[in-house]
C-alpha cells in the first residue's frame, strides 16, 4: 500500500544554500526558498516565525548547509524549523482510523514509509452511546457534552500512542504528522466541531473538507505542532473513512464500473469509475457487526465465523475465530447461518421460523422459536448460543438495506447490475466471508463470484497512503469533491427497494438467476 | 423516451462548479432526468450540448398557459402514462359551461355559482378554473353579449366555444384582453381561427373528427406558426374519449409532435351521476382541460378531490395518516401505543396489537413516513412531537387513564416525554412482536 513516491505530510530536507556574497546579497529567506525550489520543486513554502528566527545563524554555522522541517498545511508548505548541518534523525507519523466502535492507529516511519507498529482498541466514546446518532444527541444535549466526547476519542488515541512510542523508543516530539480517517460524525467530534445539524434535515455537516489542526490543540501526546489532517467526506453519512477506502482502491481512476461497499452500521457505498461517482449510506444497522443480535459479536476470538447445517437432520458444524470455544456469532457466521437455516427449511423466505419440533436444535424460547447453535456445555461462557426469529428479522432488514442501497444507486444512473465490473467489500467480517451465502440471502447482487473481492479495513490503509503522500492527500480531496451524494430518504425509490428486499433472497427472484433452480 | 441521467451527464461540462445549485454535474444531470431541473440552469453548457440535449430534453407535451394574472393555469409538460412512473405535473383544468341561449340574468347567476366553487381540502383551497361560454344560439351578437356577461362577472379565464369565426371575432373584442381559450379550429375554419389566436396570443383548441384528421390539422396550425394548442379528437362518448386520450398521450410520449399538446374533453351526459363519473375518467386519463355543465357543488367536490389525489406527487415516503387508529373496539381503559406513521412500522404494530387480542389505540406520529429509529435519528420522533399528538388528537377524551406505551427502541425519550405531556410513559418492548407478552405482564389501566 505504499505510494509510488514518498512525499509525506511532514518531511525534513537537507539543503545546501548558495552563500551570501556582495554579488548575491539576497535575504536569507529568499535565498533559502529559491534553493529549496531548485532542489525539490516546492515553490509554495513559507517560513514560520520560529524558523526565521533560527535561519541566519543556522545557515552560517555549518557552511550554508541546513536541514529544514517542512509541514504541509494544505495549500502551502510551512518551514517549521531550521537546523544547522545535515541531520540524520528519524521522524514519524500516525495513520488513524477513528471508527464508531474501534480505533486503529498505525505508527509510520516517515523517512521510509515503513509501519513500525499497529494498535487498535475500543472507542471510549461508546459510554455515551453505541451509534453516531446517540453520540450527537449526547454532545448537543449535555453541557460540556462536546468536550467530553472529544476528550474520549483523544484519550482513546493517546492510550495507543502511550503504548506504542515507549515500546519503540520513539520520543513524542518526533511524531510530526497525523492522517485521520473517520466518518463525518467521528471527524466532527474529534475536532470538537458542532455536530448538531448532521442528523437534522436536510442533513448538513459543518464541513466536508477540514483544515489541518495542530496536535497540541487536540491534546494528542505527540509533537504539539504536528498537524492533524482529517480526510474529507462527502455528506453527513459518507465521510473520510469511505473516501479513504475509495482512494485506496482508486475507484476514481478505474475504467471498470466499480461498486465499493463498507458493510458496517452506516452501510456506505460508492459506485462509479473515472467518469462519475455516486455514493450513499443505507444505514444498515449494526447487525453484521454483531449489534442488536442476541448472541452477536465482533469478529474476535470465540466468534463463530463459519456455519454449516445438515439439511437432513438440522445438525450444525461451525468454526470460530482463533478456534476458541464459541462465545457468539460474527458477521460472516450470521450470513452463513441465515443461508443455512433457509436451506434446511427451518425458516421461510420472510425469516419466520417454521414449526420443526422434529429437530433437537429447534425450540420455543422466551421470544418465540429459536435455533440452538451451540449448547451451554460446549460454549466458552457456559450459555446456549442461539439465533431467534427477531435476530433473523433484524438481519433481513440489514441485508435488505444494503441491497436496496445498491439497487437505488443503479436506478439513479439507469444501469443494470450486470454493468458492474467489480465489487469490493470492506468491513470487519472475519475470515470466511462467504460471498455465495451472502448472495443466497440477497445481501449482495447475483453476479459472478470472481467480480467480488474482500479488502478488510480500507480506511486505515488509505489514511496511511495520505500520510505518506501529499499528492494522495490532495487526490482524496479531489475525489471527495467529485462524488455525488444520493440522499436515500428523499423519494420512494429506496423505500420500495427496501421493502422488496425484506425477503430471502428478494421478492423478485429473477434478480437472483443463479438461485432459481435452488428455490 | 427521455434521456437518462448518465446520457445527460456525458454532455455536461463536468466542472462540478455548483453554479446550477447542485453539488455536482452528475447530481444536476439526475435532477434534469427527473424533470426537476432545466438545462438553462447550467451557465457553462456548450452550444453543441444545448443542441443535443435541448431537443431531447424538451417536454414531450408542450406547456400551455391559459388566462392571465392570479387565475392563470398551466397545462401540459406531462411525461408519463402512469403517475407512479414519476408524477402527473399539471392538474386538469375544470371548466363549467354557460350557454348564450340563457338570459343575461341566468348567465350571471350561474357564473356567480361557479365563482363559489372553492373548496378546502387538507388545508389548501381548490377550485374550478374556467368559465366556458357556448355559442349554442349560432348568433354572433348573442354570443358576444353572453361572453360580456361572463367576462364582467368572473375573474376566471374564459373558454369561448364557437366554430363561427365571425362570432369568435366579436367575442374576442369583448374578452380577448384576458387570454381566453379559443375553441376552436376545425378543418373548415382553421386559418381564420389561427389568425385570431395569434392576434390575441392565446391558446387554441384544434378539433378533428378523428385522430388522423386531428394530427393533420394540428400540423397545419403549427405550420402557420401557432404553438399554444389544445387537442380535441372530436370524440364525445366516454369509451371513445378514453381511447383517444390514451392514444394522444402515448404518441406524444413517443415524440409524435402533432400530439405534443394538452387535450380538452367534454362531458356530454345530462345525467348528473353519469356526468361526474365521465368527468372522473377524463381527470384520471390525461385530460388537460375538462368541460362540464353542472355547477352543483355536490358534483364538483368529488372531482376536485379526485384531481388533487391523482395529481399528488407519489415520490414521497409511504405513510399512513397521522390520527387515532382503533384496533378491535377499545374501551376507556384500553392501552395507547405511540409509533411513527411509516406504513411498514404502523402495520407491524397494528398486526401485533391485533394478534395480542387486547383492543387498543395506536397513535402514529407524523415523522414524514420514516421508521421509529430513523425518526429518532433525524430528530423527527421527539418528545415534543409525541406530546403534540397526545394533546391534539383527542385521545385524552377516549381513555380514562393517562398511560402511553412507547417503542423500546426509543426508551431514552421517556423522561422528557413524561415531563412534557404529563402522561405516564411505559417503555414497551423493542420489537412489536413482544407487545402481546408485554401487555400480559405490564398492562393494567
Amino acid at each position: 500500500d505504499l505510494p509510488s513516491t514518498l512525499d509525506p505530510l511532514f518531511q525534513k530536507v537537507k539543503l545546501t544554500v548558495p552563500p551570501a556574497t556582495l554579488d548575491d546579497s539576497r535575504d536569507d529567506a529568499g535565498r533559502t526558498l529559491a534553493a529549496l525550489k531548485q532542489a525539490t520543486g516546492i515553490d509554495n513554502a513559507r517560513f514560520s516565525l520560529e524558523a526565521l528566527n533560527a535561519l541566519p545563524g543556522a545557515l552560517r554555522r555549518n557552511g550554508w548547509q541546513v536541514t529544514l522541517s517542512l509541514a504541509d498545511v494544505k495549500g502551502y508548505i510551512e518551514i517549521t524549523g531550521v537546523e544547522p548541518g545535515f541531520r540524520e534523525d528519524n521522524y514519524y507519523g500516525l495513520a488513524v482510523d477513528i471508527g464508531t466502535t474501534t480505533v486503529v492507529v498505525q505508527l509510520v516511519d516517515l523517512t521510509d514509509g515503513r509501519t513500525v507498529c499497529v494498535r487498535g482498541t475500543y472507542n471510549k466514546q461508546a459510554v455515551y452511546g453505541d451509534d453516531v446518532i446517540s453520540r450527537i444527541v449526547y454532545a448537543v444535549d449535555n453541557k460540556d457534552g462536546r468536550q467530553e466526547m472529544q476528550k474520549a476519542v483523544v484519550d482513546t488515541i493517546n492510550e495507543l500512542i502511550d503504548q506504542m512510542l515507549p515500546e519503540n523508543n520513539i520520543a513524542p516530539a518526533d511524531v510530526r504528522a497525523v492522517a485521520c480517517a473517520g466518518n463525518t460524525t467521528m471527524t466532527h467530534l474529534f475536532l470538537g466541531i458542532d455536530p448538531e445539524y448532521i442528523r437534522l434535515e436536510p442533513y448538513t455537516p459543518a464541513a466536508n473538507s477540514l483544515p489541518p489542526v495542530p496536535a497540541g490543540e487536540l491534546g494528542l501526546h505527540i509533537n504539539p505542532r504536528a498537524l492533524v489532517h482529517c480526510l474529507p467526506g462527502v455528506a453527513s453519512y459518507v465521510g473520510g473513512d469511505i473516501m479513504s477506502g475509495a482512494r485506496l482502491i482508486e475507484i476514481d481512476r478505474a475504467e471498470e464500473l466499480t461498486l465499493f461497499i463498507d458493510v458496517g452500521t452506516n452501510g456506505e457505498m460508492v459506485l462509479g469509475n473515472r467518469e462519475w461517482l455516486l455514493a450513499c449510506a443505507c444505514s444498515a444497522g449494526p447487525a453484521f457487526e454483531g449489534g442488536g443480535i442476541t448472541n452477536g459479536m465482533r469478529a474476535m476470538a470465540g466468534a463463530i465465523e463459519h456455519v454449516e447445517i445438515d439439511p437432513a437432520n438440522g445438525e450444525v458444524t461451525y468454526n470460530t475465530v482463533g478456534d476458541a470455544k464459541p462465545l457468539g456469532i460474527c458477521g460472516s457466521g450470521l450470513i452463513d447461518l441465515i443461508s443455512a437455516l433457509r436451506e434446511a427449511g427451518i425458516i421461510d423466505r420472510t425469516g419466520q421460523f417454521l414449526p420443526r419440533p422434529d429437530l433437537t436444535r429447534w425450540r420455543e424460547g422466551d421470544d418465540g422459536p429459536e435455533y440452538v447453535l451451540a449448547r451451554a456445555a460446549e460454549s466458552g461462557n457456559g450459555k446456549d448460543i442461539v439465533i431467534t426469529e427477531a435476530d433473523v428479522k433484524n438481519l433481513i432488514r440489514s441485508k435488505g438495506a444494503i441491497f436496496a442501497g445498491i439497487r437505488t444507486m443503479l436506478r439513479m444512473v439507469d444501469l443494470p447490475v450486470e454493468a458492474i465490473d467489480r465489487i469490493l467489500i470492506a468491513g470487519g467480517f472475519g475470515r470466511y466471508i462467504g460471498i455465495q451465502d451472502a448472495i443466497s440471502i440477497g445481501l449482495f447482487p447475483d453476479v459472478p463470484l470472481e467480480k467480488y473481492k474482500y479488502i478488510g479495513n480500507s480506511s486505515v490503509k488509505g489514511a496511511k497512503m495520505a500520510l505518506l503522500s501529499r499528492r494522495v492527500r490532495d487526490e482524496v480531496e479531489a475525489l471527495a469533491a467529485k462524488v455525488t451524494y444520493l440522499e436515500l430518504s428523499v423519494g420512494n425509490e429506496f423505500m420500495d427497494e427496501f421493502v422488496s428486499a425484506l425477503f430471502l433472497p428478494h421478492t423478485d427472484i429473477n434478480l437472483f438467476p443463479s438461485l432459481i433452480h435452488a428455490a | 423516451m427521455g434521456l437518462t441521467g448518465l446520457e445527460i451527464f456525458k454532455r455536461l461540462p463536468k466542472t462540478n462548479c455548483k453554479d446550477c445549485g447542485q453539488p455536482t454535474c452528475l447530481a444536476f444531470a439526475m435532477a434534469m432526468a427527473a424533470g426537476k431541473a432545466g438545462l438553462d440552469q447550467c451557465p457553462h453548457v456548450s452550444d453543441e450540448a444545448k443542441e443535443a440535449l435541448g431537443a431531447a430534453s424538451a417536454p414531450p407535451v408542450a406547456l400551455v398557459k391559459i388566462g392571465t394574472g392570479e387565475k392563470q393555469w398551466e397545462l401540459g409538460n406531462e411525461t408519463v402514462l402512469f403517475r407512479h412512473d414519476k408524477r402527473f405535473e399539471h392538474p386538469t383544468a375544470i371548466a363549467i359551461s354557460v350557454s348564450d341561449t340563457m338570459s343575461a340574468d341566468e348567465i350571471s347567476a350561474k357564473v356567480a355559482k361557479i365563482n363559489k366553487l372553492v373548496f378546502d381540502r387538507v388545508g389548501q383551497t381548490h377550485s374550478v378554473n374556467l368559465v366556458a361560454v357556448e355559442n349554442a344560439s349560432g348568433e354572433a351578437d348573442k354570443f358576444a353579449a353572453a361572453v360580456k356577461v361572463a367576462f364582467d362577472n368572473t375573474e376566471l379565464p374564459l373558454l369561448l366555444i364557437s366554430e363561427d369565426t365571425a362570432a369568435m371575432e366579436k367575442a374576442l373584442e369583448v374578452a380577448g384582453s384576458k387570454k381566453p381559450v379559443i375553441c376552436g379550429a376545425t378543418a373548415a375554419n382553421y386559418e381564420a381561427m389561427t389568425a385570431l389566436a395569434k392576434k390575441y396570443d392565446t391558446a387554441l383548441v384544434v378539433k378533428g373528427t378523428n385522430l388522423s384528421e386531428l394530427a393533420d390539422l394540428s400540423e397545419k396550425v403549427i405550420a402557420l406558426g401557432h404553438k399554444q394548442l389544445l387537442l380535441d379528437s372530436g370524440a364525445r362518448e366516454v369509451n371513445k374519449v378514453l381511447a383517444d386520450q390514451t392514444q394522444i398521450r402515448r404518441q406524444a410520449l413517443k415524440r409524435f409532435r402533432p400530439f405534443g399538446y394538452p387535450t380538452i374533453a367534454f362531458v356530454t351526459s345530462t345525467d348528473p351521476f353519469q356526468s361526474v363519473v365521465d368527468a372522473g375518467i377524463y381527470i384520471t386519463k390525461y385530460a388537460g382541460l375538462m368541460v362540464m355543465s353542472s355547477a352543483d357543488p355536490a358534483d364538483i367536490l368529488p372531482l376536485v378531490t379526485l384531481r388533487l389525489n391523482i395529481y399528488t406527487d407519489p415520490q414521497k415516503p409511504i405513510a399512513v395518516e397521522s390520527k387515532i387508529y382503533e384496533i378491535g373496539t377499545p374501551g376507556a381503559d384500553a392501552p395507547v401505543f405511540v409509533t411513527t406513521n411509516f406504513s411498514l412500522t404502523y402495520f407491524c404494530v397494528a398486526g401485533d396489537v391485533e394478534s395480542a387480542r387486547v383492543p387498543g389505540y395506536i397513535l402514529p406520529v407524523d415523522t414524514d413516513g420514516i421508521s421509529v429509529l430513523t425518526g429518532w435519528a433525524a430528530g423527527k420522533f421527539t418528545p415534543e412531537k409525541i406530546t403534540e399528538m397526545l394533546q391534539g388528537c383527542g385521545i385524552a377524551d377516549k381513555v380514562n387513564h393517562r398511560k402511553v406505551i412507547i417503542p423500546g427502541g426509543v426508551a431514552v425519550l421517556s423522561g422528557k416525554l413524561q415531563e412534557l405531556s404529563g402522561w405516564e410513559v411505559l417503555v414497551g418492548p423493542r420489537e412489536s412482536a413482544g407487545i402481546a407478552s408485554f401487555l400480559k405482564q405490564r398492562w393494567s389501566a
